[in-house]
């Protein structure tokens, strides 16, 4: 437990007007989609980079992402995060 | 390009972050009801205390999931170790976690028992209407004219009765003054997260709580992602969303 665990994985910088960045780790994305079933916004689309099964992974249209949070809370892996700034 | 990121993901401090990705398939139930249940367990504090014990099926998967003293049991016989477990060890809180296969099916004789005499201690039952880790067939909760392996033209109530409901017959038969039944859905992670503490809670006041989480599995059902959660909607119909017995689980 004493060493940092290293996530590789892409960010997406300045979603919901620049208050937050949306982050994906591939090590844990499985391409399930159930995040993109769940947007309000519906504007997550399937990624050119791959996640752990080498199935698509996610990424949001910056502009209309309004972080809101409900593709990381219903992820089965913690695959997104979105860090407020 | 995919790069190694400084920022970690948000992991719940209960769950076991050196094993990496989960041993579920894409879009498993487990992973989000076992979030919520470490989320549940962060935000009580009792971690240290806690035993989980994990049944044979889909559920097995969690036996390093979560970052908590764990044990694996037979199939169905969950629920007897983990009472076992807390009334050797007063101080203990278990939470047995289980299948629809393990909980309703070859382990009923001991989720009856243990509703009856409302054993100090939690049990998860994860309702997701097949037997998942043999390829989907028809499991006791299976909804009237579901599709599955063993059922290739629907479910016929005629010849294979009505799918057993978990959280009614639990809550026919368990004490009403100690004991927390309540059914929930991986819809909704919030409400299924605060269905879990207020479980807990009922069992650090010594009480018997138990909690049906209505899942999915896209694998064996064969849909997508959309679809998955249209038929999780229509589970919801079928089987009621709602508290049945309250127990003490105001804090």
């Amino acid at each position: 437990m004493t060493e940092t665990l290293e996530y590789k994985g892409y960010k997406v910088e300045n979603v919901a007007g620049g208050k937050a960045d949306f982050y994906v780790y591939t090590d844990l994305c499985k391409g399930c989609g159930l995040c993109i079933a769940k947007c309000p916004k519906q504007c997550l689309k399937w990624s050119k980079e791959v996640g752990l099964f080498q199935t698509p992974a996610v990424e949001p249209d910056a502009a209309a992402c309004i972080g809101c949070g409900a593709c990381a809370m219903t992820c089965p892996d913690s695959a997104i995060r979105i860090e407020r700034k | 390009m995919a790069e190694v990121l400084t920022l970690p993901p948000n992991l719940p401090k209960s769950q076991n972050a050196e094993v990496g990705a989960s041993k579920f398939c894409p879009g498993c139930g487990h992973g989000i009801t076992l979030k919520a249940l470490a989320n549940a367990v962060d935000e009580l504090d009792i971690k240290q205390k806690t035993v989980f014990g994990c049944d044979i099926g889909c559920s097995l998967l969690s036996w390093n999931y979560l970052d908590l003293d764990t044990v694996q049991t037979h199939h169905g016989r969950t629920t007897p170790v983990i009472y076992g477990v807390t009334r050797a060890n007063p101080e203990a809180i278990g939470i047995a976690y289980m299948g629809d296969g393990g909980g309703l099916a070859i382990g009923s004789q001991h989720l009856v028992n243990a509703a009856v005499r409302s054993e100090r201690m939690m049990i998860v039952l994860v309702n997701n209407t097949n037997y998942g880790m043999t390829g989907g067939q028809m499991s006791p909760t299976t909804m009237p004219g579901q599709k599955t392996e063993t059922t290739p033209y629907g479910r016929d109530c005629e010849v294979t009765g009505r799918p057993a409901k978990g959280a009614e017959m639990v809550a026919a038969i368990a004490n009403p003054e100690k004991s927390f039944v309540a059914r929930s859905s991986v819809s909704n992670v919030r409400k299924l997260q605060s269905t879990f503490k207020k479980g807990l809670i009922n069992v650090q006041n010594g009480g018997f709580s138990f909690i049906e989480v209505l899942s999915i599995c896209p694998l064996n059902w064969r849909t997508n992602n959309v679809d998955t959660l249209e038929r999780l909607k229509t589970m919801e119909e079928f089987f009621e969303v709602k508290e049945f017995l309250q127990g003490k689980s105001e804090q």
